[in-house]
């Protein structure tokens, strides 16, 4: 089976997902954060991402740290709307 | 027959929260600059008098009686015996589960939606905004906000929005407005919309456009809500502790374990939080988050192997997780998920789904004050992994 089609639970959302939206449902389509944590035990996630994606992004996403705290992502949104009305 | 539940009167709901920043320390979270986050900077999102309990170092904070007469709808939440896993597991021990499914939206959720709608409506905000998964969240808010006369507006992700259909009707009936996101309401879906009109979108989006959706309203009316993971939301949930203890009072007895499951840890938290008091006072208890194999975020997490910020072999893969514990031995699935205990009484939580444990829970785990093993139930082809520095076997091992 294509690991596109395999589905899961979404720790995040609460409901299942396909490994397609986790493909691509980071910042900017990018894969999910937790891609790896998720779908390892599935199939060798790592390799298959490797592959597929072009290799800055690759390297972008296995050189991901935790996000920040939460206080912090959530200024840092805060900022982002500001800027946002801003330009609106 | 053998009543199983232990049932507080009305009367005695806890009339007060527990906050645990009273007796640990935390240093203030830092801005994305890295410089600590002032009070102010999260003005635009949420009202300051529960900014004030976000800073909050007062051990006791008062229930407001309007919040108390909402909670009383379905609080104070039995606690009770769980025999017949006892029986099935063939266990001597007292097993022992808080109940936090009867609450109308059917989670331990509203116990923090209540008071945060509670906080907003005295602050003078008149419409809430959040986001959604796969709906609770949506569900309790929408239900906390029509107890006061608040508008709420949750942003569900779209791929949940449509699996979900019930969720979203359980939101409505509360008066809620409940939107699929990405949507054309705000900037953020717009955008999101342009680049991909056929997207499923994802909790970053929906998130992006309910602090929009408070931020961008400038009659200054509108604020965002957020059901996990912060100290405020941590404070509200320990009702649910308090409660626990009161009720292990009335049973005469007292748990030597207390096992919660941690997502975005709330619920953890205010099973934990009143039990973790009584340790730093001195008592002897053990104290385990759970986490579900399907949202690692304490027993595993990134993965350094992948990541190469620190050299593991392959063997160990993918053993050391980024803020967690390391396990100096090969990695074994099954036995990574913390359960099957057989405590002489526990308290026993039924729910978990968040991601991202909250800051406080993640402290206490650091500090030791809650449990961070790995451990499975010893039995054939199973192995157990050691905490932090590994060797020793687990504290308390040799009771099960």
């Amino acid at each position: 089976m294509a690991p596109d089609a395999l589905a899961r639970r979404c720790p995040r959302l609460g409901g299942e997902v396909t490994f397609a939206y986790c493909r691509q449902s980071g910042e900017e389509k990018a894969p999910c954060f937790k891609i790896f944590d998720c779908w390892w035990e599935r199939f060798d996630v790592v390799a298959h991402l490797e592959s597929c994606l072009a290799p800055e992004v690759f390297a972008g996403l296995a050189a991901r740290r935790p996000p920040p705290n939460k206080v912090a992502s959530l200024v840092d949104l805060i900022r982002q709307a500001k800027e946002r009305a801003a330009e609106s | 027959m053998q009543p199983k539940s232990i049932i507080l009167a009305k009367d005695e709901i806890p009339r007060k929260w527990y906050n645990i920043l009273a007796d640990i320390k935390m240093n203030p979270p830092l801005g994305p600059d890295g410089n600590p986050i002032s009070p102010d900077m999260l003005a635009p999102v949420f009202p300051m008098n529960l900014i004030e309990q976000e800073v909050s170092s007062e051990r006791w904070i008062d229930i407001p009686e309007p919040v108390l007469d909402v909670l009383a709808i379905w609080r104070p939440a039995p606690l009770t015996r769980a025999t017949a896993f006892e029986k099935a597991l063939g266990t001597p021990a007292k097993i022992y589960y808080k109940n936090e499914g009867m609450s109308p939206p059917g989670s331990h959720k509203p116990n923090t939606a209540v008071p945060q709608a509670y906080y907003n409506k005295v602050f003078g905000i008149e419409n809430i905004t959040t986001e959604t998964g796969a709906g609770q969240w949506g569900s309790a808010l929408s239900f906390a906000c029509s107890q006061y006369g608040l508008t709420c507006k949750v942003f569900m992700v779209r791929i949940s929005f449509d699996q979900k259909p019930y969720r979203k009707a359980m939101m409505q009936a509360w008066g809620g407005t409940c939107i699929a996101s990405p949507s054309t309401e705000t900037k953020a879906g717009r955008d999101a919309l342009e680049r991909d009109p056929n997207t499923p979108g994802s909790l970053g989006i929906a998130i992006s456009e309910a602090v929009e959706q408070a931020v961008g309203d400038t009659t200054g009316k509108t604020r965002y809500s957020l059901g996990s993971v912060l100290n405020h939301v941590m404070l509200h949930q320990t009702i649910i502790g308090l409660e626990t203890k009161k009720q292990f009072d009335i049973a005469g007895d007292y748990p030597d374990i207390v096992i919660g499951c941690a997502g975005g840890g709330s619920n953890f938290a205010g099973l934990a939080f009143p039990f973790v008091l009584d340790k730093i006072n001195g008592r002897q208890i053990e104290i385990y988050p759970v986490e579900p194999k399907a949202c690692p975020s304490l027993t595993r997490a990134p993965l350094p192997t992948i990541t190469g910020i620190r050299p593991d072999t392959p063997r160990f893969y993918p053993c050391t997780a980024w803020g967690t514990i390391s396990c100096p031995r090969p990695f074994m699935p099954a036995a990574c998920v913390t359960t099957a205990w057989r405590p002489r009484s526990a308290n026993w939580p039924m729910k978990a789904d968040h991601p991202a444990i909250g800051g406080p829970a993640g402290l206490l785990q650091s500090r030791r004050l809650v449990g961070a093993d790995r451990r499975v139930h010893p039995g054939p082809g199973n192995h157990q992994c050691p905490g932090p520095g590994g060797g020793g076997s687990p504290k308390g091992q040799g009771r099960r």
